[in-house]
């Protein structure tokens, strides 16, 4: 209990300790600003001296692991800070953020698309980079490119067999991922256009993780799934082309490749902290070399953009 | 010594406190568990004005598209359940009688504590053989019918494993518990083992074994991360066979929390879902009171 | 052969061909017991090749250099000293609320308890709590110790959802140990003109002692592998643990109750669902390290029972 207490009273103190922060400038800056590396450090080093406090961040954890990564740099140069990172899915995420029970909500999704308009509109979107993701199928299928009709005819359950798209006889598994995952609603979106598969189409699977597709997906002779680039791995699986466009960043970059969504993280009157650590992660240090390493792409890469209502403009 | 000092009465006094404040926390405790569950998966029926025949009886799971229609759930939990219990059951008793009957020395030795090893192993580790080695046997036997592996069949071998010491340590009690004069008057008639074992032992023993039973159904019953690793997770349409991917109440709820926010229809839903199981493991509990009653009963 | 012929007489007196039915009935036997051992057999089996695949796979990674003692968010080679650490923690602080409250309950139910709907009712209420599944404690943990009392995903969260589970088991494992110890010694006691509080005390518990401290460890050994329940409440993230830090009420600090950890069985479940590639593993690695851990609880049951109870022969 008095643990508890002191952490609250902890908290308020870091709060009132309000120093303005030299690294503020860097707010929105994505891969190809021009804030170099050398002004990065120099602004870690005097926010080391002022900052502390706690971040708790929760949600999706499709990106977590590039979270935790950021996270570990960022407590590393400023001792006193701790980034709390707890999963739970972008539901739990975005839900977190608004009743103000983390800092950070981590979502795969908008936060329109999950919450109420008006509790939507309370949160602050940062979009720290995109996921793309691409159709993947079992290494022993020999047919390496679809076109989105025929991805569509698949995964709405008219296309049943791999000689109809060009390939070997043979049946082919569909492998979902759960309904209402955000790897499915971009999907979705992107492949099917809006429409939704039939209610008696049943796929062989609906997982709700990513591991459980790449061990199905491995085993499985004839699956088909899809997954986000991160998990992307020849030796287990292959990808997949779609209208003859290969699955990789660049082609997500210039609009090309249409299945990708953004990794938001969510703050409702972020405090210092959280400023400053949501203001790491769209600096160089992260966005530069971090963000690709983890498989993603960074936000400021893009030459196109979207919508919460899935809309795609140039940028 | 000062205690020493305190009146004997007001000792006592103070170990009934101590004691019965224990007693009392755990059942606060159990109390506020059920409210607490009851309240948010009520409120799914009563203020998002969900329907609870159409919620038990629908047969589509998408609670994404707000359809919530919980039988395929209820089908495959006691799919699984019955599965792995009709799987258990003939090595579990095997097992007993013969630990109990056939070597007792080797039996309570080493094969008592070797099985109660497998209690100890993690639901997680169960899973993940399971991913790995059961969905892949289903595949080499069943081949394209058996999909990516996953299914009712899987979930049921997955849990007959993991609830294989339970049923086995209790049906071991069971037969032990039963007097051994019961054995010898049978013997003096000039039985064989065997049918003292079947005629004798297995009769006066049954209350016991059938609460052994009904504990490790229990079990199947509740059990979510092994068997979601392994069962496919399909929610939308009823499961068509044993072959068929699908999912339990356990694993809706364990996979459908990260997509819902709090309060909304959909988490008081998955809470329905979680009251759903409460339920069950109540009428459980309730069963076994009533072999245990019933078994009293016929003991005179 | 006294009683063959016998028998022969006997069934010669009633018209019955009883030799035939002495042998159909010793075949039975034969065949019964045949089965019986074979299944007995198959079991043995069964239990060494799911020991031997685990540590097949995984012993290999848990023997690595470092890997018990390296950070998982380390940047190259991750292990998973912090969850060895958060395991260990976790099971100690629930070992620590549990074992007061079940002794206290068992004693009170065993000892005091009178017979009427109190004592019935509280006899349920630990029966419906060990009945529960896991994800159900899970969900009422999320609910009331995480959001309710306000204290976060936390490891001391956690350590309530566990001690949910360990006080039905160990309830039950006290409750047995005190009843098994001979009437006589609780007669003697009582007859002394002790109360039942004192006799308790100071005779029957160091009497059921050895039983008692068999149970608390077998106990341990499940509360070690349970993940559903702790998904919900105590997170699935390592923390950054600082073991240098002297600050209590930061979520960095190791010892600190009110930070997220992450246990070995639910860093295989997260690692499982989010297939980074090296995961794989690591998954394994933990799996090896997590069954050596139940296997050591098991053997150490066993020794410390065995050899309290060598001490207090000998007193």
């Amino acid at each position: 209990m008095s643990d508890s207490l002191s952490r609250r009273s902890f908290l308020s103190l870091a709060g009132g300790t309000a120093v303005a922060l030299a690294g503020l400038g860097l707010v929105g800056c994505g891969g190809s600003s021009s804030s170099d590396s050398s002004s990065d450090s120099a602004s870690s080093d005097s926010t080391a001296k002022s900052l502390s406090g706690t971040v708790n961040c929760s949600g999706a954890t499709s990106f977590q692991p590039l979270v935790e990564a950021a996270a570990k740099k960022f407590e590393d140069e400023n001792p006193d800070v701790t980034i709390a990172i707890t999963g739970g899915g972008s539901g739990q995420g975005l839900s977190d953020v608004r009743d103000g029970k983390a800092q950070i909500g981590r979502s795969d999704v908008f936060a329109e698309e999950k919450l109420d308009a008006s509790d939507a509109k309370a949160l602050t979107d940062n979009t720290v980079c995109v996921v793309g993701m691409g159709p993947i199928v079992n290494s022993n299928v020999d047919v390496d490119d679809l076109t989105t009709d025929q991805l569509k005819g698949i995964f709405t359950g008219q296309i049943t067999d791999w000689s109809e798209v060009g390939g070997t006889a043979g049946k082919i598994q569909v492998i979902e991922r759960k309904a209402g995952s955000g790897t499915r609603a971009t999907f979705e979106a992107a492949v099917l256009g809006g429409e939704s598969a039939p209610a008696d189409f049943a796929p062989v699977a609906e997982e709700d993780s990513s591991g459980t597709v790449v061990e199905k997906i491995q085993q499985t002779e004839g699956a088909i799934s899809y997954l986000a680039f991160s998990y992307f791995d020849d030796t287990k699986f292959k990808a997949l082309k779609v209208d003859g466009v290969e699955a990789n960043a660049d082609n997500v970059c210039n609009g090309t490749f249409k299945i990708w969504a953004y990794e938001h993280m969510y703050t409702k009157d972020a405090d210092e902290v959280t400023q400053a650590f949501i203001d790491y992660m769209m600096s160089d240090e992260v966005q530069g070399s971090m963000v690709e390493e983890q498989g993603f792409i960074p936000a400021g890469d893009m030459k196109v953009k979207k919508d919460a209502s899935g809309t795609i403009t140039n940028a | 010594m000062a205690k020493r000092l305190m009146p004997k009465k007001q000792l006592e006094g103070v170990g009934l406190t101590l004691t019965g404040a224990c007693v009392l926390l755990v059942a606060l405790v159990v109390i506020a568990l059920i409210f607490m569950v009851a309240q948010q998966g009520l409120s799914a029926f009563f203020v998002d004005g969900i329907n609870f025949i159409s919620f038990i009886t629908g047969t589509s799971w998408v609670p994404s598209d707000g359809v919530y229609g919980a039988l395929p759930l209820i089908v495959t939990s006691f799919g699984v359940m019955l599965l792995a219990t009709l799987f258990t059951l003939p090595i579990a008793l095997g097992s007993a009688i013969f630990v109990v009957e056939v070597q007792p020395g080797f039996g309570r030795r080493i094969f008592q504590p070797l099985v109660e090893l497998l209690m100890g192993i993690p639901s997680v580790v169960y899973g993940l053989i399971g991913l790995t080695v059961v969905n892949a046997a289903m595949r080499a036997i069943f081949g394209e019918a058996a999909g990516t592996g996953a299914g009712i069949l899987s979930g049921g071998i997955v849990l007959a494993v993991m609830i294989l010491p339970t049923v086995t340590t209790l049906s071991i009690d069971g037969l032990a518990a039963v007097p051994n004069e019961y054995r010898e008057g049978s013997y003096a008639l000039g039985c064989t083992r065997w049918q003292t074992v079947w005629h004798v032992v297995l009769k006066s023993a049954m209350p016991s074994l059938m609460t052994a039973v009904i504990l490790g159904m229990t079990r199947a019953f509740g059990e979510a991360l092994a068997v979601q690793m392994v069962i496919g997770g399909v929610e939308k349409v009823m499961p068509a066979g044993l072959l068929s991917p699908a999912a339990t109440l356990t694993t809706a709820l364990t996979s459908g929390f990260s997509n819902a926010t709090t309060g909304s229809v959909q988490y008081h839903a998955l809470w329905a879902l979680g009251l759903l199981l409460m339920a069950m493991s109540l009428i459980f509990i309730l069963i076994i009171h009533l072999i245990g009653a019933k078994g009293a009963k016929n003991r005179g | 052969m006294a009683s063959e012929t016998t028998a022969k007489q006997v069934g010669n007196d009633l018209g019955v061909d009883l030799d035939a039915h002495v042998k159909r009935i010793g075949r039975q036997d034969r065949v019964a017991t045949g089965i019986l051992t074979v299944i007995v057999a198959f079991v043995l089996l069964l239990l060494a090749s799911i020991v031997a695949f685990i540590l097949v796979k995984g012993l290999g990674k848990a023997l690595s250099p470092g890997f018990l003692t390296t950070s998982p968010l380390a940047d190259e080679n991750p292990g998973i000293s912090s969850e060895i650490f958060d395991s260990f923690y976790m099971l100690i602080i629930t070992l620590l609320i549990s074992v007061p409250i079940s002794l206290g309950a068992a004693i009170f139910l065993v000892e005091y308890a009178p017979d009427n709907w109190v004592t019935k009712a509280a006899s349920t209420a630990i029966e419906t709590l060990s009945s529960l599944p896991s994800i159900v404690v899970g969900m009422f943990g999320s609910l009331f110790f995480v959001v309710t009392l306000g204290w976060g995903i936390s490891i001391i969260a956690g350590a309530m959802a566990l001690t949910m589970f360990n006080i039905p088991i160990l309830v039950r494992v006290i409750q047995q140990a005190l009843q098994d110890v001979p009437r006589s010694q609780r007669d003697a006691a009582l007859a002394m003109g002790l109360t039942r509080w004192e006799a308790t005390r100071h005779v029957l518990l160091p009497a059921a002692m050895p039983a008692i401290v068999t149970g608390i460890v077998i106990s341990a050994g499940r509360v070690f592998g349970e993940a559903a329940a702790l998904i919900f409440t105590s997170g699935s993230a390592a923390v950054n643990i600082n073991f240098a830090s002297a600050n209590l009420s930061s979520p960095r600090n190791p010892w600190t109750i009110f930070r997220p950890a992450e246990t070995l069985a639910v860093h295989i479940w997260k690692l499982k669902m989010e297939p980074t590639p090296g995961n794989d593993e690591i998954v394994w690695g933990t799996a090896a390290v997590l069954i050596i851990c139940v296997l050591l609880f098991n053997i150490l049951a066993r020794v410390l029972g065995k050899a309290l109870a060598k001490k207090m022969t000998s007193e």
